[in-house]
């Protein structure tokens, strides 16, 4: 598994825990709707994004944006990776 | 301007002095030049203890020594959320002319917003009790509790009307005005103090803030694109309020009136804004004014920089002014002074008081380019000479509790 592979597999574990969805339901194509993530889960996962890789993630754009999973898993891979770089 | 349609038997109110402690340091006058000039105040965060946060940076206010603005008899019992509210109270009631006993008596009320009262104190009795086991200081009551800022003021300047805390988050400061100015419109008080006050730039208070992901690590740059949130502030700003005719009577010059108060709560969403409340709230302060939106020649508004906030906020000034919400000039002086929560509406009217002043639309500094979604006039970067006859400050709420203020020349 690439680096990048194995990032996606631990977010998409956070997800599934704290936002209490099942992780066979956290499929690219699925909608945030669909899983019923709402505004506080997100603020929940963030968070525990945040313990997990020892990263700060402000909700800008790219993440209000995010209309489906692959979007959302994409923006936060993309900010691990940004803010990783910075340390 | 006519007078208001509907009020020609209400008593108008005037802000006849005012007084803030920010990040810019002490004194309206630095307030407003840091607004004007878009100069941010936001510097490195400092703090008392060892700071293990990810967000370092705040609006604190610089070098401030509380002794000496206020006696040591006093000093002992003032949180720093009650010592900027003490300092900013003292400006205010020099520019409204206005010796300590001035407007001593009962028919004076206080009213203080403020988020949460004495939060450094909180923090500081909680560490010693749980981390060194000693109980917290003696005086932590009454430095912590929401009131103490309103009761020290009330026994600085001997006023025994209405007195109390307003805590609305981060409208605190825009309804004790809202408030203030109803009671003395209906005659239940002569004179109000009133304002806002906040002091919690410290630790485990900013990793709170951190959790909700509402504070931006860089840069705040509200309406802009690539916004990603605020920065913290801290300070009071404290106005004195009175009859427009109690002003004349005395030979004073009022600085404005304050026109118009408008309040509503979405009733919703715990932390996200609403296009329902935040538009209804500003509706009815126009409508409370007398005025229609193309009397307001300037909006300080909320304007977090969170992607949610100046959407919605965006949407609500178009829904209410029309096409004008497109020319209007509109600004987010938060990545000025910070977001100073409970404080946070009073330090925004008294700039918007000095813009209505000087004719000058202060800037949204940070901005890079227009989102799409906010179609709204931000002033960006460079402040606008522009023909202002009442000025709008819009504070939203966590909670979802909206407050808006109209202010307009005194005549």
């Amino acid at each position: 598994m690439t680096d990048n592979a194995q990032l996606i597999q631990e977010i998409k574990e956070v997800i599934a825990s704290e936002g209490m969805v099942d992780i066979s339901k956290i499929t690219p194509d699925a909608t945030i709707e669909s899983l019923d993530l709402k505004s506080v889960d997100i603020v929940m996962i963030l968070t525990a994004l945040e313990e997990k890789f020892n990263v700060y993630i402000p909700m800008d754009g790219s993440l209000q944006e995010a209309k489906d999973v692959k979007s959302l898993i994409e923006a936060l891979a993309d900010q691990i990776q940004k803010e990783r770089g910075k340390q | 301007m006519a007078p208001a349609l509907g009020r020609a038997t209400e008593r108008r109110v005037v802000i006849s002095g005012m007084g803030a402690v920010c990040a810019a340091g002490l004194g309206v006058d630095r307030l407003w030049t840091a607004a004007r000039d878009g100069v941010s105040q936001i510097r490195p965060l400092k703090t008392r203890r060892p700071y293990d946060g990810r967000i370092k940076i705040a609006g604190q206010v610089p070098d401030f020594d509380p002794a000496e603005h206020i006696d040591a008899g006093t000093l002992p019992f003032c949180d720093p959320f009650t010592q900027f509210s003490v300092v900013a109270a003292d400006e205010a009631m020099a520019q409204a002319g206005f010796g300590r006993k001035d407007i001593s008596g009962p028919g004076t009320a206080v009213i203080i917003g403020t988020g949460i009262g004495g939060m450094e104190t909180i923090e500081d009795g909680i560490y010693r009790y749980y981390v060194d086991h000693i109980r917290p200081e003696t005086l932590s009551v009454p430095k912590l509790i929401p009131s103490a800022a309103p009761t020290t003021l009330g026994m600085r300047f001997s006023c025994n009307g209405p007195t109390f805390a307003i805590g609305s988050a981060c409208s605190s400061a825009s309804q004790a005005l809202g408030i203030g100015m109803q009671m003395i419109r209906s005659g239940m008080v002569e004179k109000a103090i009133v304002g806002g006050a906040e002091a919690c730039v410290i630790n485990a208070t900013i990793r709170a803030w951190e959790g909700l992901r509402v504070l931006t690590p860089n840069l705040c740059r509200p309406f802009s694109q690539g916004r990603n949130g605020m920065s913290l502030g801290e300070g009071a700003a404290i106005f004195i309020l009175e009859t427009a005719q109690s002003a004349k009577a005395r030979g004073h010059t009022p600085l404005c009136e304050l026109a118009g108060y408008g309040t509503t709560s979405d009733a919703k969403d715990p932390v996200r804004p609403d296009l329902e409340g935040a538009s209804q709230s500003i509706a009815l302060a126009l409508q409370d004014a007398g005025r229609e939106a193309k009397h307001i020649g300037y909006i300080n508004a909320h304007g977090t920089a969170t992607h949610a906030n100046d959407i919605t906020e965006s949407e609500a000034i178009l829904r209410i002014f029309g096409d004008y919400g497109r020319e209007v000039p509109v600004s987010s002086t938060k990545p000025i002074h910070g977001h100073a929560l409970g404080a946070s509406g009073g330090l925004e009217l008294a700039i918007a008081i000095e813009a209505l002043r000087t004719q000058i639309a202060p800037p949204t500094i940070n901005f890079l380019e227009t989102d799409a979604r906010c179609p709204i006039n931000a002033t960006a970067n460079v402040a606008q000479k522009h023909k202002i006859d009442a000025a709008m400050s819009n504070s939203f709420a966590f909670g979802g509790i909206n407050a808006v203020l109209i202010i307009s020349h005194a005549d």
